[in-house]
């Protein structure tokens, strides 16, 4: 059973991200400036702000219930790449949304009233200022949440992943990746083969995800030099 | 024509009244003081007049604010425009966490520039540069950060930081300026430099200060308005308004038994 190496459980983890990257981002942060600076204080934002916060407390193998009833049945993506980046995006979105919110609410409203004031309109103001001084904010909040993400089992396990998988060629093909390849590895017979190649693919995991906080690190302190507040 | 005919203005915030049928002519190239008590509506009364309250959820404005001949409460107004030709400075320095020239250029950047014929076209680097220069001479700011425009506004005086906001409002070419308490936030020195400024804009902008400093308004304001709990009490001459107020309610409030 332990045969394929650790090649497709990377590839599959760096896909993974970058799909739930593509997915999650656009929408999340867009969505997030949309929902505070389009409909500020009204009274659907609260609620919206209450139901996300909630989100992004669910556990992430109600997640996974989740996207087997609706993806891999019910929209008949069967265990995809596709069912799995989509259910991982479920987990990251709420914490997308909810760093975006609080790196704009940081934002003094004094600054936009400024720019109002110019004869701005909003979207121009959105583009000029919140999306610049909010930005080393939402990236870090997104690579935060990247990382998190990159370490779920329990949602891809139900949604995407299979033994030996190969490197998948399309949207539909199961994968393998890092966090269920760990699992897998501790749960085989032959453990004096498998231990090691757990640890292993821990030790790449966790690379993975200091080079992405990393990478956070980074984006944030060059946006700090340039919009300081 | 009066450059801004006020005519009964009505605020509401949800159910508080917070002005009340206030109507107010203001001509053009002087500087009229706002003042009256905490609460009174001033701040309210300046905003209406480009359209601000409009970002306020709940902020219901009735009336008529006519600015060169157009009402800018019409209904096919456009909001942006108004703004366009009033400049706004506000009590706090909200300068942008951009540098020097960045905070003025920026009006100019997204705006274009009008030539001489009324076309809009895109600012070239060099009519930014001029604009630039222009709005800080204009605001006396020039000679003290000509040699550092690639600088954060953040690194200024909090009086350098107001005098930013007035070239950044004075970059956009505006007939009305708004100077809501813009001085409270400063120290004698740096408020002197600002009533300075302010003498010297008159005749070239209408202007609307409002303030709580009795003096400033009697040294820099033309025509002087006291607003009480929502209502224009008195509006007159600067020197009538402080020498010889004909209500009650502004002598009280002149002589410091009220407020
Ligand atoms: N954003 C707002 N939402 C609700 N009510 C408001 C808002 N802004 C002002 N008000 C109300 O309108 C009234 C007038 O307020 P305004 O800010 O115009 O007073 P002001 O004369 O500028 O006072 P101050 O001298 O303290 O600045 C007050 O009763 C205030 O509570
Ligand atoms: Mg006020």
């Amino acid at each position: 059973m332990v045969s394929g190496g650790i090649l497709s459980p990377i590839i599959g983890t760096i896909i993974l991200m970058a799909l739930v990257l593509l997915i999650s981002v656009p929408i999340g942060v867009l969505g997030a400036i949309f929902i505070t600076e389009y409909w500020g204080n009204h009274r659907i934002s609260r609620i919206w702000w209450m139901v996300v916060n909630n989100l992004a407390g669910v556990p992430s193998i109600v997640w996974g219930l989740v996207g087997l009833g609706l993806l891999v049945y019910y929209l008949d993506f069967g265990l995809s790449l596709l069912a799995a980046s989509i259910t991982l995006s479920f987990v990251a979105l709420p914490l997308i949304m909810i760093a975006t919110k609080e790196a704009v609410d940081a934002i003094p409203s004094s600054i936009r009233e400024a720019s109002i004031a110019l004869g701005a309109t909003k979207w121009q103001t959105i583009r000029h200022h919140t999306i610049p001084y909010s930005a080393s904010g939402i990236l870090t909040g997104i690579i935060l949440s990247l990382s998190r993400t990159a370490g779920e089992t329990a949602p891809i396990l139900l949604t995407g992943v299979a033994v030996n998988a190969a490197i998948p060629n399309s949207l539909f093909d199961s994968i393998q990746a890092l966090p269920y390849y760990i699992y897998l590895m501790t749960q085989t017979s032959d453990r004096s083969a498998a231990i090691p190649m757990a640890y292993a693919a821990a030790l790449v995991l966790i690379f993975l995800i200091v080079v992405m906080n990393l990478g956070a690190i980074v984006l944030r302190n060059r946006y700090r030099k340039k919009y300081r507040w | 024509m009066a450059k801004i005919q006020v005519e009964k203005l009505n605020v509401h915030f949800e159910k508080n009244h917070a002005l009340k049928d206030v109507s107010i002519s203001i001509e053009e190239g002087e500087i009229t003081a706002i003042i009256g008590p905490s609460g009174c509506g001033k701040s309210t009364f300046i905003r209406c007049i480009n359209r601000m309250n409009d970002l306020i959820l709940g902020c219901k404005v009735d009336g008529n604010v006519i600015v060169d001949g157009n009402n800018i409460y019409d209904k096919d107004v456009d909001v942006v425009d108004v703004r366009k030709k009033i400049g706004m400075v506000f009590q706090k320095p909200n300068p942008f966490p951009k540098s020097i020239f960045e905070n003025i250029a920026y009006a100019p950047r997204i705006h274009g520039v009008t030539d001489g014929d009324g076309n809009v076209h895109k600012a070239s680097k060099k009519e930014l540069q001029e604009i630039v220069e222009w709005s800080l001479r204009r605001s006396a700011l020039w000679d003290e950060v000509k040699d550092r425009l690639d600088k954060s506004a953040y690194n200024l005086s909090g009086g350098q930081q107001q005098r930013l906001c007035i070239a950044r409002a004075l970059a956009i070419r505006p007939g009305i300026i708004l100077f809501d308490e813009p001085c409270s936030a400063l120290d004698p020195i740096a408020t002197a430099k600002i009533e300075d400024l302010l003498i010297d804009l008159k005749n070239e902008y209408t202007v609307l200060i409002v303030t709580h400093n009795m003096q400033q308004a009697a040294r820099v304001a033309d025509k002087t308005a006291y607003f009480y709990m929502g209502d224009l009490i008195e509006f007159g001459e600067t020197k009538q308004i402080f020498e010889n107020p004909k209500e009650k309610l502004t002598e009280q409030y002149i002589t410091g038994r009220m407020g």
